[in-house]
């Protein structure tokens, strides 16, 4: 085995963090989680992974890029993911990783563990981080943070508890193209000008949001389906059943919060991260339309309202499992100035300037921090045009650069470098939950049709 | 070069007698052979080389204000390089479609697949010089026959067309080719 970064006296050092008190954080500038800088730590950080599904092929897929991990362990209740996520690490590192079937027991028998990669359905979330960080693990946990508001908050607890780090995988939070569009073009040269509305949503084609199957013989049997969670308290579910619920989690309340947490995590934290500050009130409205027997809305559309220093800006977001048309899914800033369509798709993503109001971009331009795009215009003269209805047609721009990694990967880059104590996170629990909390409130707001004006019992971390 | 003036290296039991008329009719001939053959010779020279290209891909650091920006944005350009390993000789759109074709066993597939590049750039360079010229052409023919086949069982009309214009174009530079009078090597073959 490597040697591990908690065998080394730096360990002790550069994890140890002051201060942790939760008050006056601001959103998106996490500062307190930081480990103490100025330490070499050439040595591999020992990783182990919880929750071997879909997800953990992707971050596997971005964590396997980057240099000095040592993947120690690999735990699922599933036996053939264990399998399957055993030969891959073998395949492509040539060591054997531990297998277990049980997160608990690799806890506590892997004592050289540095991090925890958590990829398990949200209603375990809570139980894996605060296992894991209470055994002097750091933690990247997947997004949502859980499918209770309390839970989450016990991570937080836990994470400023411990003093262990606990990154949640908002990964947008890392990408160079988001933090340049916010620090760069939003902030410091406020191309858009005052932001009045932002528009998001996650449009997801019926074809995409169907149940998930797997051939029986390879799923876990009924005892492992209720011993982790899977049953329904007071009711006696068949092994069907309960395999429906195991694969297809996201369909059920007490397992899931639904297409709004699970798509809408990702552009409702992005608004609440680009707008430094959490919404004061939301309206939201959905159905059962169309997957008419399954727990949660299928569709739901939502506003929040904000208070930026600029004045007053709203939100709409919308998520469909029906439909994919509209543009796939993206976040929109738009302001007077201009527009910012932003998306972890490269291809969805567009700068519009209002042309003949906004102020010149061509020194942006000249300086690298945007490209004009050759976007076709709306021709002004056509027949259907009706010249009092309409603003002259913006110009449209790009970003200057993409990423060229896998969208994960700059995020668990910036986990592993605050374990080494040369960066701090960029989305601890902490931050995490200020931008999650309003995004409990959704479905409660859709179900009673009442508008919820927050307060500090509804948001609190 | 190796022929600079067709009528220099006339053969010398050539019928026709050195007079300034019989030389113009033998140089339209001489030089529409050599035409054929350069065109002939060049297609499949060049088609056998860009079966060796493939592309580098690379990631610079976006420049702001003249300086590498501190975020990570890159931008990526693709260059075109050649290399043996790049080499392909079946595109893969094709291969995978002869696959398929039960009358094109995998084996025959796999050799015509390291072949083709190589016998291209062969046959272009002795056509285009004129090394072996009947014997270089007779072969070239084969080797869009054989492709035509291919083609044909993908019913690739277009592509079969096309071919069919080299073959063409072969048949009449064999035909013809007493009147070839820029021949590097093996003149009767
Ligand atoms: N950041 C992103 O872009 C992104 C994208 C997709 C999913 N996710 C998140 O990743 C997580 C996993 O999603 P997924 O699509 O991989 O789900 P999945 O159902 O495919 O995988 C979950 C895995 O966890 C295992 N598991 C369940 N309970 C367990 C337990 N108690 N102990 C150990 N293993 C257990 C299951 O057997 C399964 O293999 C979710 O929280 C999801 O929201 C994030």
């Amino acid at each position: 085995m490597k040697p591990s970064l908690a065998q080394t006296g730096s360990r002790r050092d550069f994890l140890k963090m002051g201060g942790l008190v939760g008050a006056g954080l601001v959103l998106g500038a996490p500062s307190i989680l930081r480990a103490a800088t100025g330490q070499s730590a050439p040595d591999a950080i020992n990783v182990g992974f919880i929750g071997l599904g879909k997800q953990h092929e992707v971050l596997f897929n971005a964590v396997k890029n980057i240099p000095g991990l040592h993947f120690n362990a690999v735990c699922d209740i599933m036996k053939n993911r264990v399998g399957g996520a055993f030969s891959r690490i073998k395949n492509a590192f040539g060591n054997q990783p531990a297998r277990y079937t049980d997160a608990e027991e690799m806890l506590a028998k892997e004592k050289d563990l540095d991090a925890v990669i958590v990829a398990t359905p949200d209603f375990w979330h809570s139980r894996h981080t605060v296992w894991a960080l209470e055994s002097g693990k750091n933690v990247y946990c997947e997004k949502m943070m859980s499918n209770t508001l309390d839970d989450a908050r016990a991570m937080v607890a836990a994470m400023e508890r411990t003093g262990k780090l606990c990154q949640i995988g908002h990964q947008r939070r890392s990408n160079p193209r988001y933090l340049f569009t916010l620090n760069e073009l939003l902030r410091r040269h406020r191309i858009c000008g005052q932001i009045v509305n932002a528009n998001g949503q996650w449009n997801r084609a019926v074809g995409s949001s169907q149940d998930i199957q797997v051939k029986a013989s390879i799923l876990p049997d009924k005892e492992t389906l209720l011993k982790y969670g899977f049953g329904r308290p007071g009711k006696d579910l068949t092994l069907e059943e309960l395999q429906h619920r195991f694969l297809n989690w996201r369909f059920y309340k007490d397992l899931s919060g639904g297409p709004i947490s699970d798509l809408g995590a990702h552009q409702i934290d992005v608004f609440n991260w680009f707008f430094g500050m959490q919404p004061w009130r939301v309206m939201a409205s959905g159905g059962r339309n169309y997957f008419k027997d399954r727990e949660h809305f299928d569709n739901v559309m939502c506003i929040f309202d904000y208070a930026t220093p600029d004045g007053g800006a709203r939100a709409f977001y919308q998520v469909l499992t029906t439909t994919s048309a509209g543009g796939g899914y993206f976040e929109s800033f738009m302001g007077i100035d201009g527009t910012i369509n932003i998306s972890e798709r490269a291809a969805y993503t567009n700068i519009f300037r209002e042309a003949g109001t906004a102020p010149s971009w061509d020194h942006l331009v000249a300086q690298g921090y945007l490209k004009r795009s050759a976007a076709p215009k709306a021709a002004a003269d056509s027949s259907d045009a009706i010249a009092s209805y309409e603003s002259a047609a913006p110009e449209t721009y790009e970003l200057p650069g993409g990423l060229s990694k896998p969208p994960h990967q700059p995020h668990l880059e910036n986990f592993f470098e605050a374990i080494r104590g040369k960066a701090k996170l960029n989305c601890d629990a902490r931050h995490a939950l200020e931008s999650e909390a309003p995004i409990y409130w959704v479905n409660p707001a859709a179900e009673s049709g009442q508008t919820i004006i927050f307060d500090t019992e509804h948001l609190h971390v | 070069m190796f022929c600079s003036n067709p009528i220099l290296i006339m053969n010398s039991d050539d019928p026709l007698p050195s007079s300034k008329a019989c030389c113009s009719s033998t140089l339209g001939p001489a030089l529409g052979l050599l035409t054929i053959r350069i065109w002939l010779g060049l297609r499949a020279l060049a088609t056998g080389i860009e079966k060796f290209a493939g592309s580098k891909a690379s990631e610079a650091a976006v420049l702001i204000d003249g300086k590498p920006n501190g975020y990570g944005l890159t931008e990526s350009a693709s260059e075109k390089v050649y290399g043996l390993s790049h080499y392909h000789g079946i595109p893969e759109g094709l291969r995978s479609a002869f696959k398929a074709e039960p009358l094109l066993p995998g084996f025959s597939l796999d050799i015509y697949d390291k072949v083709l590049g190589p016998a291209l750039i062969i046959l272009g360079i002795t056509v285009l010089l004129g090394i072996l010229p009947r014997l270089s052409l007779f072969a070239m023919g084969l080797l869009y026959t054989s492709l035509t086949f291919g083609l044909i069982l993908l019913k690739q009309d277009a592509g079969v067309a096309w071919l069919a214009i080299h073959i063409i174009l072969i048949a009449m530079a064999l035909i013809y080719s007493d009147r070839d009078k820029c021949v590097l090597l093996g003149r009767k073959w």
